[in-house]
């Protein structure tokens, strides 16, 4: 662990733009069309129940990592080796998010820049934030968190003005019933983006008033959450069922959707700060992440020694993890939440909290007075 | 390789230690003391000082006793040593027999402020060569220094970089104690403490701390002494060296100590829980800790009207991002996003570029850099030829480039433009490290165009975040984001909204003013108060 106190205002910056990061640019469940902006409430609210597991964990041990505690829950032996595989799905997650971002970016602007270059430049910003520390990557947030709001207020309003919003195309609601829906949710809402909350109990025990945990989090889950459907429903109103299908970027869409006075055109460059600062936070949540887990587990002095190694190394693997973005982004729908999500987010969590309330039973009492 | 470290801390906090028993102890080894025979004393003097041409002995006596005055010419205030002490010198004639001869000259001759009983020639010679005149006695080991200082001096004048429309118009000088003089004025409160200390081994320049006790923080109030006592050095000759010596990183195009000729600007950022440090010798006064909003927040803004100060310091931050990433927006659009110019636009500049050879990045390059080379050729030019190389700078960058086809008209704007808004930026060396960022930002640019810069901001950003000044995190206010102290940062609140210093200085006496401030018209003052009165029967 590194020695750093964050602020309960910059956790909650931390949360909201790591939950918005890349979903808010291909997590959208279009198979639902007009109805997709419920899943993803839906998805909220699972997501809010999620985080209630990893919480009491928290509650457990405040003052330890993910990686440190299972270790006193499973055991030595069985908690280092569950650790190191949430190292690995840290650094997994961050490669994916990384190659979200290239793949976004060669689609769209630049289409004769190589694909490693792009993500390289990303990747070399994010080790240097993570050598300075995470205090340095919290104040970041934070400054980053007035530009995101100023371009989604702003972009919001020239939406209106450009009368660009067609509300009826939301209807019919529930065409199909609910059943899609909750499997939707299930499938892939829950855990994308709002499941990956399960990174923060690597940071969580940074936060110097340790009693707001609970509101932060949940309150920066709901705000990502209201932003997320916004955009969904301002994505549907605007494009239609049909672009919005098969549109492979929704919000970029609309974004360029966007022609006022004849002046005010062609706002990719809005899109693309956006991204840029997204991708930045969200994959450097998950560097840090793996890069703190590995110091921890394997005893390291200095998470500074590990920035650039662990750094290259999700750049390499969000290199290799798919030959091109259909094979990539079909994975990420289809594979990754029901094998890689569901039991890194869901069950070893819930298994975890069942034996650490049998291990802890007795001592109930004093993890309960440090609420 | 931890037996090196453990060797190095060991050395280091065995040379940190050494400095301090250097700075504290005024006896330094070969400390003499003074002789009683005043002859040897002259001649001791003189060996000592190479016989140097400005330092003048003059032998005295007072009854039957001899005894020397010695000064340096140039430092001290001619008349006033001829008045105050040899006149009184020749014109007593009477000396009580059984009182103390030394004594008696210190209480009765000696006719200036400030008077002192020297025993040692180190002391004597600080003394001596900043400016006392040094009296020998026969038959006493010691000397009496009086404070005689004088001697040519720049009077106050004008501020010469940081101009502003409304405003007191005083600036700093050379000397020390006239600087100190112009911010005790301002803040006439006790509370005002100066320390002084001496810095430079060789130099031996006087630098004095000012903080206001009871606002200013006290660690970094110990912080600021620590790291001055730390210097060792031979030279002082600037506030500069200070500034260099005691910030907190070396490797940063960015100011973290705040520095201005402008006594009402020291006086205010005392009042908000600064440290001011004064060094004798140089017209700027350093201010800590600093941070990155300060360097957009001119004195005007505070002397106008706070709706105008705030439209101009908007405009201000504009004209900062515009001298930053101006070029590099440019070369970004006509290289990689020519989508994004409308259309027209697109189609005349593109019809300028035709006839350019260089792709935009090489032809940004030439301009900025021959724009560079002309600003700093015109600060350094003897002022009777800077005209002529201003008309040569203009029709080269103007006409000649653009006719030649080296450089497209837009790009002479761009240029121009940039090099503008970069001297609305109130301090100096803010402006300085965005003319060096420019470049990197350029080239970013030339590589990824919109990507690159932005890549370019984010590594800005994250830097700028770490930094920190006195321990303040630099980009406080913001980052971290603290809801009180918002008032003087984006918009400048109206002075009496200005409730709280700021937090992240000092800790505890925060509060600045009193509670219903806001001016209002006359009648509604009478009801308010006619109401509190009621509430109160």
């Amino acid at each position: 662990m590194e020695k750093a106190k964050i602020s309960a205002r910059q956790l909650f910056v931390l949360v909201v733009l790591f939950e918005m990061g890349s979903a808010i640019l291909v997590g959208y469940p279009v198979k639902l069309k007009q109805d997709a902006w419920i899943a993803i409430l839906l998805g909220m609210a699972g997501g809010i129940l999620l985080f209630l597991v990893y919480y009491r964990l928290f509650l457990f041990y405040p003052n330890l990592p993910l990686t440190s505690y299972v270790q006193f829950i499973m055991g030595k032996w069985i908690g280092r080796f569950i650790g190191f595989f949430y190292i690995i799905y840290f650094a997994y997650l961050a490669a994916r998010v990384l190659r979200d971002f290239g793949e976004l970016l060669t689609a769209t602007v630049y289409t004769q820049t190589p694909l490693f270059f792009l993500m390289a430049l990303l990747i070399l910003t994010i080790i240097y934030a993570l050598h300075k520390g995470f205090e340095v990557l919290a104040r970041v947030g934070e400054l980053y968190f007035g530009v995101v709001y100023f371009i989604a207020i702003g972009g919001f309003f020239l939406l209106i003005f450009s009368g660009l919003i067609h509300l009826e195309n939301l209807r019919p609601i529930l065409e199909n019933g609910l059943m899609p829906i909750f499997k939707s949710v299930l499938t892939q809402n829950l855990t994308f983006p709002f499941g990956e909350m399960v990174v923060f109990t690597m940071v969580l025990p940074y936060l110097n008033k340790p009693e707001k945990v609970k509101k932060v989090c949940i309150s920066g889950i709901i705000l990502s959450g209201i932003n997320f459907t916004i955009a969904c429903v301002i994505n549907i109103a605007t494009l239609g069922t049909g672009l919005f299908i098969r549109s492979p970027y929704p919000l970029l869409s609309t974004v360029s959707k966007i022609e006022l006075a004849n002046f005010i055109e062609r706002l990719d460059v809005l899109f693309m700060l956006y991204l840029i600062i997204a991708g930045f936070i969200k994959v450097a949540v998950f560097t840090y992440a793996a890069i703190i887990g590995t110091t921890d587990l394997f005893q390291f002095q200095d998470h500074k020694k590990l920035t650039l190694p662990i750094g290259l190394f999700i750049l390499l693997t969000a290199m290799m993890i798919a030959k091109n973005y259909a094979e990539h982004i079909e994975e990420g729908l289809r594979v990754v939440p029901i094998y890689v999500h569901w039991p890194f987010q869901i069950i070893i969590p819930l298994i975890l909290l069942g034996v650490a309330y049998f291990r802890n039973r007795h001592n109930q009492q004093e993890a309960v007075s440090i609420k | 390789m931890s037996i090196l470290s453990k060797m190095l801390k060991k050395k280091h906090q065995r040379r940190q230690s050494d400095n301090y028993r250097q700075i504290l102890d005024p006896l330094k080894p070969d400390d003499l003391p003074i002789d009683r025979d005043v002859q040897m004393n002259i001649k001791h003097l003189q060996e000592e000082m190479g016989n140097s041409s400005d330092l003048v002995i003059r032998q005295i006596k007072i009854g039957q006793i001899g005894g020397a005055l010695a000064y340096i010419d140039g430092l001290v205030d001619g008349k006033g040593i001829s008045d105050y002490i040899l006149e009184s010198f020749t014109e007593t004639k009477q000396i009580s027999e059984e009182s103390d001869l030394f004594q008696f000259v210190m209480d009765k001759i000696v006719a200036v402020g400030s008077i002192r009983t020297i025993r040692n020639w180190n002391a004597l010679f600080d003394a001596l060569l900043s400016g006392c005149t040094v009296i020998f006695l026969n038959g006493y080991s010691k000397a009496l220094s009086g404070e005689t200082r004088g001697g040519d001096r720049r009077p106050i004048q004008e501020p010469s970089q940081q101009l502003s429309i409304r405003g007191p118009k005083d600036a700093f000088n050379e000397t020390l104690r006239t600087n100190t003089a112009l911010i005790r004025r301002r803040i006439k409160s006790p509370n005002l403490w100066v320390e002084t200390m001496k810095i430079g081994t060789i130099t031996q320049t006087d630098v004095a701390i000012l903080y206001v006790k009871g606002i200013a923080n006290e660690e970094i109030i110990q912080e600021v002494r620590d790291r001055l006592h730390r210097i060792n050095i031979d030279s002082i000759i600037d506030s500069g060296y200070v500034e260099q010596s005691i910030e907190d990183q070396t490797f940063t195009s960015f100011p973290t100590t705040y520095h201005t000729e402008r006594p009402d600007v020291v006086a205010s950022q005392l009042v908000e829980g600064r440290i001011a440090i004064v060094v004798d010798g140089s017209p700027f006064v350093l201010t800590v800790p600093a941070v990155f909003v300060q360097f957009f927040q001119a004195p005007d803004d505070y002397y106008s009207r706070f709706d105008l100060s705030t439209g101009i310091r908007v405009l201000r931050i504009i004209a900062f991002f515009i001298a930053l990433i101006g070029p590099s927006l440019y070369i970004a659009a006509t290289t990689f996003h020519q989508e994004m110019i409308p259309t027209t636009l697109a189609i005349a500049i593109a019809a300028q570029r035709e006839n350019v050879p260089f792709p935009a990045f090489v032809e940004a390059l030439v301009m900025e850099v021959t724009f560079e080379i002309l600003r700093e050729a015109g600060l350094r030019l003897p002022r009777a030829v800077g005209q002529a190389v201003s008309i040569v700078g203009a029709l080269v960058i103007g006409q000649a480039a653009v006719q030649a086809n080296i450089v497209s008209p837009m790009m002479v704007i761009v240029v121009s433009i940039t090099a503008i808004a970069n001297f609305s930026t109130p301090v100096f060396a803010m402006a300085i490290s965005v003319r060096l960022l420019r470049f990197v930002l350029m080239a970013l640019a030339a590589f990824t165009g919109f990507y690159g810069i932005m890549i370019g901001l984010m590594i800005m950003a994250i830097h700028l975040c770490s930094l920190r000044s006195f321990g303040v995190p630099y980009m406080a206010p913001l980052a971290p984001f603290n809801t009180e102290n918002q008032q003087d940062v984006f918009i400048r609140f109206p002075i009496w909204a200005f409730k709280n210093r700021p937090q992240f200085i000092s800790k505890g006496n925060t509060v600045r003013t009193g509670s219903n401030q806001k001016p209002a018209p006359p009648s509604q003052n009478v009801k308010e108060s006619q109401n509190s009165e009621g509430k109160k029967s």
